[in-house]
């Protein structure tokens, strides 16, 4: 039978589709399970409206459909836990700021269930994934996918993206 | 509780259509406005949140399915008119009038918002667990909402009275969210849904919260009669209706 880390190792190597981070760097995988030649993977979406998942789902089945002992993959959306921008490993926040997307701080509303439904747009200042500076302002919440927004930096003149804090 | 006793499974049934059908028509309503809102954020943002309703949409409509095993999509698109459970304000023409979306959109974001913190209190796990997923991307609808409310409530003398208009020609249809739908009294006395309190009080409370120091009235009052929730629909949601089918029925069991 296939091993656990083995599983792992492949899934760490696809990235996510609108994003320059693995889909487990992302943290949406929340288990794998084994048994026999079925390999079931449990995968959590970060936006219930996101593109991206039936892209993710296929390339999951493809990529672990190459491991001999691996006949059939099952890719199964849950929303228990939710996802998070906690779940976002240091690995994957390096990578994305590398490329100019902010990622908010630890410490989701929706992690601590009594908090949900905050929105942290507006009320915090967010600082510049290229400069660091605090003078932004957003621009939009609505951005080029459902899990960002857009934000302008006063200092550096440049648009960026961030994580929704959800 | 993760299994539900079948005595619970046509009232709940229910009580997600009226969720899900308010938010496919809403969905499919603002998603009218992609490529003509007034401003490209606007645009974005309307594109966005159709994006996210009629997500939301299906997330319930396959909730449903885990309870009665119908599909999805046959749910959304094959239902003949008073099948469906949402409040007719979903599909009432807004005649392009972005002061009317944007009143619509307010009544609507805050009704749905208070309905799923509701939801995500039942004892039935899988809808606690959707609920509280989508309760948290809902909060940012209001605040999208609530920023267009600030923008036109303390904008010109224009702005305001336009909206005005807008809020008091929604305020009717806006009360019909509230119909009680039929067996939602059977999930409270079971234990399945938690009884809050009353739902128009609190909303009413909310939505005036937002308008107050702008000088706007909400004039919505609670509900009276019956309408969508329980299968009566006006002429609007008809049209809605017949141009949410054409293409799903040319042919119902195309994979799309």
């Amino acid at each position: 039978m296939v091993a656990t880390a083995e599983i792992f190792d492949i899934l760490q190597t696809i990235p996510d589709p609108e994003m320059p981070i693995s889909i487990t760097d992302l943290g949406l995988i929340e288990g794998v399970e084994i048994s026999d030649t079925v390999v079931h993977i449990k995968l959590l979406p970060t936006f219930i409206g996101c593109f991206a998942l039936p892209a993710i789902a296929a390339e999951i089945k493809q990529k672990l459909c190459e491991i001999s002992g691996v006949e059939t993959v099952e890719v199964e959306f849950i929303h228990e836990p939710a996802w998070s921008t906690d779940r976002i490993s240091e690995a994957g926040r390096a990578s994305l700021a590398e490329h100019g997307i902010a990622v908010p701080e630890i410490g989701s509303p929706c992690t601590s269930h009594n908090e949900i439904g905050t929105v942290e747009l507006r009320t915090s200042a967010i600082p510049c994934p290229w400069c660091n500076s605090h003078k932004t302002t957003l621009k939009s919440p609505f951005g080029p996918t459902r899990c960002k927004s857009i934000y302008f930096c006063d200092d550096c003149r440049q648009p960026f993206e961030r994580m929704k804090k959800i | 509780m993760s299994e539900l006793d079948q005595q619970f499974y046509e009232p709940i049934v229910n009580m997600l259509l009226c969720v899900a059908d308010d938010k496919l028509f809403l969905g499919h309503r603002n998603s009218d406005w992609t490529g003509i809102a007034p401003i490209l954020e606007a645009d974005i943002a309307f594109s966005s949140l159709a994006q996210d309703d009629i997500a939301h949409a299906n997330a319930f409509y396959e909730l449903i399915h885990s309870i009665n095993g119908q599909n999805p999509d046959q749910i959304a698109f094959s239902r003949t008119a008073e099948a469906y459970r949402c409040a007719d304000i979903v599909t009432m023409d807004d005649e392009f009038n972005w002061a009317n979306a944007i009143a619509r959109q307010f009544y609507c974001n805050v009704y749905e918002y208070l309905q799923l913190q509701r939801l995500s209190n039942a004892t039935w796990i899988p809808l606690a667990n959707l609920a509280t997923r989508i309760c948290a991307e809902q909060a940012i609808h209001i605040d999208h909402v609530t920023t267009w409310m600030d923008h036109l409530g303390n904008g010109t003398e224009d702005s305001k009275a336009r909206l005005q208009r807008a809020l008091n020609l929604y305020a009717p249809s806006a009360s019909m969210m509230f119909e009680t739908p039929e067996g939602i009294d059977l999930l409270f006395t079971g234990g399945i849904l938690i009884n809050d309190g009353c739902l128009f009080t609190a909303w009413k409370e909310y939505v005036d919260n937002i308008v107050e120091g702008t000088g706007l009235i909400i004039l919505v009052e609670p509900c009276e009669g019956v309408g969508g929730r329980n299968g009566k629909h006006d002429a609007d949601f008809v049209h809605a209706l017949s141009e949410l089918q054409e293409v799903f029925a040319t042919d119902p069991l195309a994979a799309w």
